[in-house]
């Protein structure tokens, strides 16, 4: 082996979204030279705004992040709606439960990152904005395989003992080293979402809210034009974040746009008396990877770990769209493990494999295995048609008093099914298929 | 020579929100090296390597415009150092007073020979800033700058002007506005922003750069989008062209333009 060339860093970070700035941040605090290098002039400029972020493990960073961090509201309330062309049926759960300790919150990632990436900066790290990564350098490995001993961008290279791809769901850097495949169009979805600007108290009044609390909903039915997917429609201080998320396989096999699907949901009169009068401020897409466990690959390999979405972890359950604190959760992960390796002197795969244990123990993949199963049940087809009639058609038999006398619900819940195509068997099915992954 | 960059840290006018009565809010917009100022620094970093010059970067506002991703993203773009007046009594301040601020930090930083400006701001647009700054240290200004090089002690700058290209040569101290192609500015690499932060930053206290309080301030009453006229929007259908192009003119005979 050539004479080793002295590192610029112990450990380069690629990437300054939650996973990246996390990771950077705890490499630090435990005494290693970190940059993290961000190819936007500044952290979140690149990224797709807003969300809900479930917080508890970042509680574990930076204990009480929420009296701190520019989080704009604490979700008590979380709605799921079924939508039919001329219906909203929806299920309410609010409780005080969700607020103390903080479960989740919305975060607009314009404000966000920058706060995560400071916190990064205040430890010691080195913050390098407006930089991509063009590619990996490497050397040949232990045992024929790449090690990767730093990163190029345009002419300059700059050297590390460890390098963490953690540059988003497209991950150039995994991909670069055959880490992960291309990904079968059924494990991606692609994201729409616009960020709509109205007043703190109309939005207080519309969701029923007061002070810092914030509401979630989850949509799905007709809001996606029966494509595999779902919409949700959260609430910031000042802002609401709107969005669907559509299976691409579905999405290329329907012939339609993902605009014109976001569109349709825009004008639907399910959502209009909470959009009435907002404007659209802010507007993306992105890819969002779906295929639960199944998308993880290697995450670990000489010299580089994997983190956040670059690794494939995101859940999406139809419900919720999680992937900042499985982002989160990883980078703690790999960022201890890092420590451990270097301190040993070892950071070939082996080395690092503590990475993996650690989120084989932890809840990252844990949550990915309990949740492996939503993408395949969300293949099933009613969930985004035939249930939201179904459910219309009950509360409609209940509701809708048309001075006829009333049935029982069991009564009308079963008139309601033999006009739905769905049938028994296949509700039953589904049901359990529904229990079973979410 | 020593050369001074003027250049503004200012708000990203895409992050800026504009209303539909056109009121814009600047609330969400991140800071950044305004658009047209890298010029300057490439045009004075050039100038510089052919004279064995030295590059010192100015820049005045408020408070926020000193952090760490701020210092090194004018720091890595060619300056040998860096000069910052960051005050929150700067937060909105005209461009009269800003020319005001930075000619008591040219004063303060001492032996200048030449000040680079951009064209304007990105995000307001004053174009005058570097003008005022010229009259403000009672030197020549000269703006439109297409380039710059060094002749002993002069400079011979070519500006643009209605219909041509005119040489000059300025002996004494002067400030220039470079217009917005006048270089290809380079795009700041690793080596370049982690050498950044080695280099040394002063901070000006504003108050002792003694700058007179202004005698008036201007601020906007009002901001309108720009006006379309009586546009009336019709789209015609170019599948069939001849059909669109007797519609055409159809339209356009029944609004009486032909
Ligand atoms: C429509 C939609 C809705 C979502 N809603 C939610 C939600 O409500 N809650 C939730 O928890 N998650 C949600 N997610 C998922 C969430 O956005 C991601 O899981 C999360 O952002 C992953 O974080 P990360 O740090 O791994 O990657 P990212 O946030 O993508 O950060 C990657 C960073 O790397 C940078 N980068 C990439 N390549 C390079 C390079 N070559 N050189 C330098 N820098 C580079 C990028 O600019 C970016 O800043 C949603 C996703 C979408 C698309």
């Amino acid at each position: 082996m050539t004479e080793a060339v002295e590192p610029d860093f112990d450990v380069i970070v690629v990437g300054a979204g939650p996973a990246g700035s996390v990771a950077a941040y705890r490499l630090a605090q435990q005494g290693l030279s970190v940059v993290l290098i961000e190819r936007g002039e500044a952290p979140g400029s690149k990224n797709l705004s807003g969300g809900v972020l479930y917080g508890r493990v970042l509680d574990q960073v930076f204990p009480g992040f929420a009296d701190e961090a520019p989080v704009e509201r604490r979700i008590t309330r979380h709605v799921t709606t079924f939508l039919t062309p001329d219906s909203a049926v929806s299920l309410d759960f609010r409780s005080d439960r969700l607020a103390e300790p903080v479960n989740a919150v919305t975060v607009l990632r314009a404000r966000f990152d920058p706060w995560l990436a400071s916190k990064a900066e205040e430890a010691g790290v080195f913050l390098m904005a407006g930089v991509r990564v063009d590619a990996l350098l490497t050397e040949p490995g232990p045992d024929g395989s790449p090690r990767v001993v730093g990163v190029r961008a345009g002419e300059d290279e700059l050297r590390a003992r460890v390098v963490v791809a953690a540059d988003g769901v497209n991950s150039f850097l995994a991909r670069d080293l055959g880490l992960r495949r291309t990904e079968p169009t059924n494990h991606l979805a692609v994201g729409v979402k616009t960020v709509l600007r109205l007043p703190r108290a109309v939005i207080e009044d519309r969701f029923g809210l007061t002070g810092g609390e914030g509401a979630a909903h989850a949509i799905v039915g007709d809001c996606t034009l029966g494509i595999g997917g779902g919409a949700f429609l959260y609430t910031n201080t000042e802002s609401l974040s709107l969005g669907v998320v559509l299976r691409l396989d579905d999405l290329v096999r329907s012939g339609r746009t993902a605009i014109e699907v976001f569109e349709h949901l825009l004008e639907h009169p399910g959502l209009a008396p909470y959009l009435r009068d907002a404007q659209v401020t802010e507007y993306g897409s992105h890819l969002v990877a779906e295929g639960g466990a199944a998308m993880v690959g290697t995450i670990a390999t000489h010299g580089m770990v994997v983190v956040g979405e670059a690794a494939g972890l995101t859940i999406n359950s139809g419900l919720t769209v999680r992937g900042m604190d499985l982002a989160i959760g990883s980078a703690i992960a790999a960022a201890d493990a890092i420590v451990e390796a270097v301190a040993a002197g070892d950071v070939t795969a082996s080395g690092l494999a503590g990475y993996r244990r650690r989120l084989e123990a932890g809840f990252v993949l844990r949550d990915m295995a309990t949740y492996g199963r939503a993408p395949k049940f969300l293949e099933r087809t009613g969930m985004y048609g035939a249930y939201g009639e179904l459910a219309a058609d009950v509360f409609h038999g209940v509701f809708g008093l048309d001075t006829t006398p009333r049935r029982h619900l069991l009564g009308v819940a079963r008139r309601a099914l033999k006009e739905s195509p769905v049938t028994v068997r296949q509700l039953i099915s589904d049901g359990w298929a529904g229990v079973r992954a979410l | 020579m020593k050369i001074v960059v003027a250049y503004k840290w200012a708000a990203n006018p895409q992050d800026a929100e504009v209303g539909p009565d056109g009121t814009v809010d600047w609330s969400r917009a991140k800071g950044a090296v305004s658009e047209y100022d890298p010029v300057a620094f490439e045009l004075a970093r050039v100038l510089a390597d052919t004279c064995a010059g030295e590059v010192v970067g100015l820049t005045v506002g408020a408070a926020a415009i000193d952090t760490p991703l701020a210092r090194k993203a004018a720091l890595s773009r060619g300056l040998d150092s860096l000069v910052m007046v960051a005050d929150d009594a700067l937060r909105g301040a005209d461009g009269t007073r800003i020319a005001a601020v930075l000619a008591g930090a040219v004063r303060a930083i001492g032996d200048v020979d030449v000040v680079v400006a951009g064209e304007s701001s990105v995000d307001v647009g004053d174009r005058q800033v570097a003008m005022t700054l010229a009259a403000q240290l009672g030197w020549a200004g000269l703006n439109a700058v297409r380039a710059v090089t060094a002749d002993g002690g002069s400079l011979v700058v070519e500006r643009e002007v209605a219909g041509g290209v005119e040489t000059v040569v300025a002996g004494g101290p002067v400030v220039l506005a470079a217009t917005a192609d006048a270089a290809l500015p380079r795009v700041p690499g690793m080596k370049e922003i982690l050498g950044a932060a080695k280099k040394p930053t002063q901070v000006l206290d504003l108050a002792a750069l003694d700058v007179p309080a202004p005698a008036d301030t201007i601020a906007p009453v009002s901001t309108a989008r720009p006006d379309t006229g009586n546009r009336q929007g019709v789209m015609l259908d170019a599948a069939d062209l001849p059909a669109a192009a007797a519609q055409l003119t159809a339209a356009l005979r029944q609004s009486g333009v032909l």
